[in-house]
């Protein structure tokens, strides 16, 4: 379908159009979501016609399709030269790995904006900065020349460091300088391991393709564990992993609604997808050798962010450390260096994007109605909202993996995975859902049902807006397909993933 | 033909003080003041212009000096076009934050000499032609900083500079003095063959312990001019003092040259006893960039606060000299480039705010994005470019300036050069919590006026020039990258020490 167009840089092009645009209104500032609808629809539908374009078992031969000889197969691909003197191109490419996350970017935008339909406070900025923020996730996604990864991986930051201090909660100023600096000092790191693979390589190119090429014969043992830490830490923070994953409570209690489903729905998947694309398949005897530091840290973050939830008596900050907890799966997933494991792992990401998008929007709803989400101030919201409340109920029981949902599938496959290569360990991980089901469900109780509160001023709560209800209601389609028919995302994931562990030279490969 | 050879060597000189001469007497011509600085951009608009021709477009070559003192080369042309470019916004930033003063021709003339003199040190290839460079922008920038003399701050920090200045003029000519008398000639080049034992007749020349103490001595000298710490006391508070065009002068184009003056030196003279100095400059390097960082967490106000994080950047420029590769000069050559732009534009900022009555407090930036839009963006991408943040022009230097330890460090022997590396990258992170406070005060809180704040149209086009070569630079590095690649091929190609 899009034989010799530049369709990846048309899709990032469209909300950074957009973003210009809405910054330029001025006074018809009022404006600014039909434009930034517009822009970000665009986008979506490109990247969805693009989903459907993507071919599955390519034809090595047709236009646009790279053969990097069994790793760097990409579809859609373009490369132009960028600063010849460093060896710094622009080249983008998808495969089944970021096709999933870029189609989950365009998607998670558009319903952000639907979802913020009533800002009122400086509109132009706050929708400009999201579809900015979209720019930087979409370039992550599908960049493969690690400069160029980092400007990306870089720009996105500044949006959110905005969304959180001008539209943000009581502590916003905190929580904003917090995620700003706590995450460019992982990027840092990223940064320096990013300068040492190029040097190292010596191919003066800062394409992924040729530093993984190079990194083949000339990396050491030694040099990639020293790398894969920094990079892992890098990546990590993002993540976020356990003990690295304070500056996300803050942020995510803090940002407008729409910002936390962009941060934890967007911004936590560059971690995992910097993980997979990057730091393992570059580096794969670092990978090895650190294994087990992956191991116990994808445990401690799904262990260690479960108990955290059962202690939190806001909504929104249980529904964020419940992201860390999901995010160790992905971890987990990755850690066991099996087909089924990395499958499992990058589905997550999806099917987490997809699910925390609902909660957070959930929780932003029973804060705009209700004024508060403390958890044991309210109670009985049923009965006042009871869409809102059957969403809800949805979003928890996806979260928690109920089969039939999209998460089961992602986590069945990790616990699959663990089996198959540390045994009975797998009870650690499992003990997890027992504990998740625990939170949500006790939360589920005290909020919405059971008798209708009297501690906040229950008279003028009405049910969900329809701004806010049709984003929730097409993510939990999604979810309820998705959860049924997994496959379809899967046949996307499966060959992608079989070329990377093919090339690990690791159990389970193929 | 001869003396038109020289005249062609020395146009740029001429022309500088050429118009300075004449902006006094124009000073008495024009009713209207802003005609001075339109004047002043004469000669700064076509020295640039002539500079970008042969630099980026090739279009032209200056001949091979005559004269033993001066070599005009792409390094001294590179520093030249960074001295031009803050000039221009300077000039362009000065008019309406001068206007209600007396002597603008002065001023204007001031501004002039002081660029011929670094122009000198940047081409200096003898350290008498250096130090008389050093010493014209010296003295004309002290009387710079002075320049509202009736303003009680303004005097103070032109005496104290002055008074430092005037040490550390007197610690490098004393310096000068022990090369002079190791390498028979003042000649920056010279040293090296004698210490190698290379001239005949001489044979092994024992200087270690003089050449040492010159060694330090120009350090601590040039030190002084570029606010390396510990030699750092005197800048926050000068430009705190001086008018705040000055200060983006003395930021921006003034501490360029005491690089200029430390890459020739210890690059090109010095580079024999490299393994002496290396590591106390590495260690140099680093204080200075964490002590700049820490105090500038501390400001309240932004020019103190620009001082200090000027402090912090002349530590990252400091790591050129241990890693001391090609392509760590090509790296610093950038970020003198860069930063020339984003540290002027700063604080032609700041001169606006001045300009319009407000204040250089960290509480009068409150809710600027309200008040002038154009201010805070201007302001905001500045200060991210400062701290490092891609696509902007302070990223892409940094990342070649920082990877250029790095890539030393795979060197054997040399490994240890990566922390230098990290120092910058944890330093950089340090540095973003005041930049970034500065840019949640303008779109985050709220201000005491909602009042709309009034640029005068030539301080506006000063930032907006910084701002698009800011913009421009981070975009598409790769000429620039070139240049400076180019103009530190220069120092490769020199006999001793180098890879």
């Amino acid at each position: 379908m899009f034989e010799g167009v530049p369709i990846i840089s048309i899709v990032i092009l469209m909300p950074l159009i957009g973003a210009l645009v809405t910054f330029g209104l001025g006074k018809y500032e009022r404006h600014a979501k039909y434009v930034a609808l517009g822009f970000s629809l665009a986008a979506l539908v490109l990247s969805g016609l693009m989903t459907l374009d993507f071919a599955i078992d390519p034809d090595p031969t047709s236009v646009g399709y790279h053969d990097g000889g069994g790793f760097f197969d990409y579809q859609f691909y373009e490369a132009h030269t960028w600063v010849s003197q460093l060896g710094i191109s622009y080249i983008v490419g998808l495969d089944g790995i970021s096709l999933p996350l870029f189609l989950l970017t365009t998607l998670l935008s558009t319903l952000s904006i639907v979802f913020s339909w009533d800002t009122k406070l400086r509109p132009k900025e706050y929708f400009g900065l999201m579809l900015v923020l979209e720019v930087g996730v979409l370039g992550v996604f599908s960049t493969l020349d690690y400069f160029v990864f980092y400007v990306f991986w870089e720009i996105v930051l500044i949006p959110m460091y905005f969304m959180i201090g001008v539209w943000g909660g009581p502590r916003k100023d905190y929580a904003a300088i917090k995620f700003f600096i706590y995450t460019h000092i992982a990027s840092l790191a990223l940064l320096i391991s990013i300068m040492a693979m190029y040097f190292e390589a010596g191919v003066a190119s800062f394409a992924m393709e040729d530093i993984w090429r190079a990194g083949q014969t000339e990396f050491t043992r030694f040099f990639q564990i020293a790398v894969f830490a920094a990079a892992f830490f890098g990546f990590g923070v993002k993540l976020p992993m356990v003990p690295f994953h304070t500056w996300l409570p803050d942020a995510h209690v803090e940002a407008p609604t729409a910002g936390s489903v962009l941060l934890a729905g967007l911004l936590l998947k560059m971690g995992g997808y910097g993980i997979i694309r990057v730091a393992m398949p570059t580096l794969p005897d670092g990978a090895d050798a650190l294994q087990i530091v992956m191991v116990v840290i994808a445990l401690a973050s799904i262990l260690y962010g479960a108990m955290l939830c059962l202690a939190q008596k806001d909504l929104k900050k249980m529904v964020a450390y419940s992201s860390i907890s999901h995010m160790g799966f992905v971890l987990l997933g990755f850690a066991t260096f099996t087909q089924i494991g990395i499958v499992a792992g990058v589905f997550q990401m999806f099917a987490h994007g997809l699910v925390t998008a609902v909660l957070f929007m959930m929780c932003g709803v029973v804060q705009h109605h209700c004024g508060t989400r403390i958890i044991p101030d309210l109670g009985g919201l049923a009965k006042k909202m009871p869409t809102a409340a059957a969403m809800i109920t949805i979003g928890f029981l996806a979260s928690l993996g109920l089969p039939g949902l999209v998460s089961f599938a992602a986590e069945f496959m990790v616990f699959v995975s663990m089996y198959e290569t540390w045994g009975l360990w797998l009870l650690l991980p499992m003990l997890s859902v027992a504990i998740t089901a625990g939170y949500y469900l006790w939360a589920l109780q005290r909020s919405m049902f059971g008798p209708l509160t009297d501690k906040i001023d229950t008279s003028h709560i009405h049910d969900i807006d329809w701004f806010e209800g049709v984003p929730v209601a097409i993510l939990i389609a999604l979810i309820a397909i998705f959860g049924v028919l997994p496959m379809i995302v899967f046949q996307y994931i499966d060959p992608a993933v079989g070329i990377v562990t093919g090339l690990f030279g690791l159990p389970g490969g193929g | 033909m001869a003396v038109w050879d020289y005249l062609v060597t020395l146009l740029p000189q001429l022309l500088l003080v050429l118009f300075a001469l004449v902006m006094p007497a124009l000073d008495y011509m024009f009713k209207d003041k802003r005609v001075l600085s339109w004047v002043a951009l004469a000669p700064l608009v076509s020295l640039a212009a002539a500079l970008i021709a042969w630099l980026f477009f090739g279009l032209w070559e200056p001949n091979a000096s005559l004269i033993s003192l001066l070599e005009v080369n792409l390094f001294s042309g590179l520093f030249t076009l960074v001295f031009v470019f803050v000039g221009i916004v300077v000039v362009l930033g000065s008019p309406e934050f001068i206007k209600a003063d007396r002597n603008q021709g002065e001023y204007y003339s001031l501004i002039l000499l002081a660029i011929t003199g670094m122009t000198i040190v940047a081409e200096a290839a003898d350290l008498i032609a250096l130090f008389v460079g050093l010493e014209i922008a010296g003295i004309s920038s002290f009387a710079l900083s002075g320049f509202r003399k009736s303003e009680k701050r303004s005097a103070e920090a032109a005496t104290k500079y002055f008074i430092v200045g005037g040490f550390s003029s007197a610690l490098t000519l004393f310096a000068i003095s022990i090369y002079y008398g190791v390498a028979g000639t003042t000649q920056i080049l010279a040293v090296q063959p004698v210490l190698a034992g290379s001239i005949p007749g001489t044979g092994e020349v024992d200087a270690g312990p003089i050449l040492s103490l010159a060694t330090v001595l120009l350090m601590a000298g040039f030190g002084f001019k570029v606010a390396m710490v510990p030699f750092h006391m005197w800048a926050p508070d000068v430009y705190e003092g001086a008018p705040t065009p000055i200060s983006g002068l003395l930021a921006a184009a003034s501490k360029k040259m005491g690089f200029a003056a430390f890459f020739k030196v210890f690059l090109i003279g010095l580079i024999i006893t490299k393994t002496d100095w290396q590591m106390a400059m590495a260690v140099l390097a680093i204080i200075t960039m964490t002590v700049g960082n820490l105090i500038a967490i501390s400001q309240t106000n932004v020019k103190r606060m620009l001082a200090y994080s000027s402090v912090a950047q002349a530590g990252y420029l400091l790591l050129v000299l241990p890693v001391a590769t090609q392509y760590a000069v090509a790296g610093g050559l950038f970020h003198v480039l860069t930063h020339a732009f984003m540290k002027s534009g700063a604080f032609m900022v700041v001169a606006a705010m001045g300009a319009a009555a407000i204040g250089e407090k960290l509480e009068d930036f409150k809710g600027l994005s309200r008040r002038s839009p154009f201010l805070a963006l201007a302001m905001t991408l500045f200060l991210l470019s400062l701290a490092g943040i891609p696509p902007l022009a302070g990223f892409a230097s940094k990342f070649v300036l920082f990877s250029s330890a790095v890539y030393e460090s795979f060197e054997p022997g040399e490994s240890w050069l990566i922390w230098l590396a990290i120092a910058g990258v944890l330093n950089s992170a340090l540095s973003l919590y005041y930049y970034a406070r500065v840019i949640k005060l303008m779109y985050m809180d709220k201000g005491t006026s909602e009042e709309r704040v009034k640029v005068p149209p030539m301080l506006a086009a000063s930032v907006v020039f910084a701002a698009v070569m800011v913009v421009l630079i981070g975009l598409a590095p790769g000429p620039f990258v070139d240049a400076c690649l180019e103009a530190a091929r220069g120092f490769s190609e020199l006999p001793l020490g180098w890879r």
